[in-house]
């Protein structure tokens, strides 16, 4: 019960061969050797998964691979820039608030904050911790991860005025 | 998980034709959300899954009539529907109760059709959905593609994850009907983390003229086997007036006629206790809610 499915990966156009019942961690890791989004509650609760699927977030854990055929995927290996490898700005300012401290959780965290940015450019506490009640981190990281999604705002703000 | 096939069917004659009433492994997938979770903990152990992604006739698409009747396609996922502007101006409470419906990654993927299906009475659009007087369109009856019937939310469910739906019997669309100068609300209460399911959910919907109430809906769930109307407390706010002492009234009468169980979230005591209070609460909100049409 094999099949193939083809899709876009970080920009790339890929083909893999997959099992109906493979979940997209499984397949990103096995296949595509993306390490990013990775399972730890596995249902759906800590974000840990958390993968781009056509621009909207999913837990990649309670995702069958097989339902991305012909669709845009993104992990967090395509937030730095692919030919300088500079980090984006919810990475570098993640690294300056000190967002983390295991590292577990932080790829979810990435691409969540870069969605909600997207969503709310000039986002309040409220709607940032809203937006993030989805993503757990058992090293409780979470003021230091609300002053990086505060950071990454103003960033924004200022590359895109200046 | 186990391996199993997965079909995707184009069409809805070739989907209903693969939903073997006969075979427990069968089953149709829409967003996978809850099956997946089934799927995980081994209690569900499929043989065929059959997508319904390819079905136009379930398509996700959200459409308003003039006079405030909204149709939701059965695939469309919850949060379209929480960020549509159409739900938002005619029924103002469904992205208020999405807030706190689970995350924004599981929004992004559970659709209207298997939140429905599934017959979870933990789950929050149920009792929403029977205080606002939804209906479903379901397709498929006897296997036969063209069969349509109208099923009120009220009378989807029979049990606990039971529905009256067949097995080759998909859900295509939710109808809300016009709303008038109706208001609604609805409260869940969680007594473990606030991102555990609910020991309770508390749905109601009013229309009040001065202050009398003309006609209310209230909906328990999560306390109880499946979401269920109290009527005696719906009789009981019929032409009530609208003060503190009717709050309290209708919270001891649906204390009283709700049938709570004891599970790990709460005895049934407590959670009697909990009706009380929020039925009381739910209503107080309604009424100084914006109301349904603006
Ligand atoms: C982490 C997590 C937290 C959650 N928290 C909440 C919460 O707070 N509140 C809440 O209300 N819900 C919550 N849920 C449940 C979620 O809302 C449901 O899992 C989801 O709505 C199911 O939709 P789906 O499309 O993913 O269904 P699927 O998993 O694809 O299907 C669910 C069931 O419905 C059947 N089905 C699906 N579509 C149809 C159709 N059109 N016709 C007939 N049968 C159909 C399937 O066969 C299956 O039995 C949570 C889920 C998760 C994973
Ligand atoms: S591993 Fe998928 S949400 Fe936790
Ligand atoms: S940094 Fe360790 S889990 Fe978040």
């Amino acid at each position: 019960m094999t099949r193939t499915i083809s899709f876009t990966l970080n920009g790339e156009q890929v083909a893999a061969e997959i099992k109906p019942h493979h979940n997209l961690v499984e397949v990103l890791q096995r296949e595509f050797n993306l390490m990013g989004a990775r399972e730890s509650c596995g249902q759906g609760m800590c974000g840990c998964c958390t993968v781009l699927v056509n621009g909207a977030a999913v837990s990649g854990c309670l995702y069958l691979a097989a339902f991305v055929d012909g669709a845009e995927v993104r992990t967090v290996e395509s937030l730095a820039d692919a030919r300088t490898q500079a980090l984006s700005p919810v990475q570098e300012a993640f690294i300056e608030a000190g967002a983390f401290q295991c590292g577990y959780c932080t790829p979810g965290f990435l691409l969540m904050a870069t969605q909600l940015l997207e969503a709310y450019p000039d986002p309040d506490e409220e709607q940032i911790r809203h937006y993030l009640s989805g993503n757990l981190c058992r090293c409780a990281a979470y003021p230091e991860i609300i002053a990086a999604v505060k950071l990454a705002a103003r960033r924004r703000k200022a590359n895109s005025v200046g | 998980m186990t391996p199993f096939e997965l079909v995707e069917p184009a069409s809805l004659g070739e989907a209903i034709a693969l939903l073997d009433p006969e075979d427990a492994g069968v089953r149709p997938i829409a967003g996978g959300t809850a099956l997946m979770l089934m799927m995980k903990a081994g209690v569900f152990r499929p043989t065929r899954l059959v997508s319904l992604r390819k079905l136009a006739r379930l398509n996700a698409r959200i459409a308003a009539t003039s006079d405030g009747a909204l149709t939701i396609g059965a695939m469309t996922p919850l949060a379209l529907v929480e960020r549509s502007p159409e739900v938002a101006r005619i029924v103002p409470v469904i992205p208020r109760a999405m807030r706190r419906l689970s995350n924004i990654r599981v929004r992004n993927v559970a659709t209207i059709g298997g939140n429905l299906a599934h017959g979870d009475p933990h789950m929050d659009l149920p009792p929403l959905l029977i205080a606002l007087n939804a209906e479903v369109k379901v397709v498929g009856a006897n296997g036969a593609q063209a069969a349509e019937r109208m099923i009120a939310v009220e009378a989807l469910f029979t049990g606990y994850f039971e529905t009256v739906l067949a097995k080759n019997e998909l859900i295509a669309e939710l109808r809300i009907p016009p709303q008038g100068r109706s208001r609604a609300a609805y409260l869940k209460v969680t007594t473990g983390s606030a991102e555990d399911w609910p020991a309770l959910g508390v749905a109601v919907a009013l229309e009040s003229e001065g202050s009398a109430v003309k006609s209310a809906r209230v909906v328990v769930s999560a306390a109880t086997e499946k979401a269920t109307r109290l009527k005696g407390v719906e009789r009981l706010l019929a032409g009530a007036t609208v003060d503190e002492k009717m709050f309290a009234r209708a919270g001891d009468a649906a204390a009283e006629e709700a049938e709570c169980m004891t599970d790990v979230r709460g005895s049934a005591a407590y959670k009697r206790e909990l009706t009380r209070v929020y039925v009381g609460r739910a209503l107080r909100q309604a009424l100084n809610s914006d109301g349904a049409t603006r």
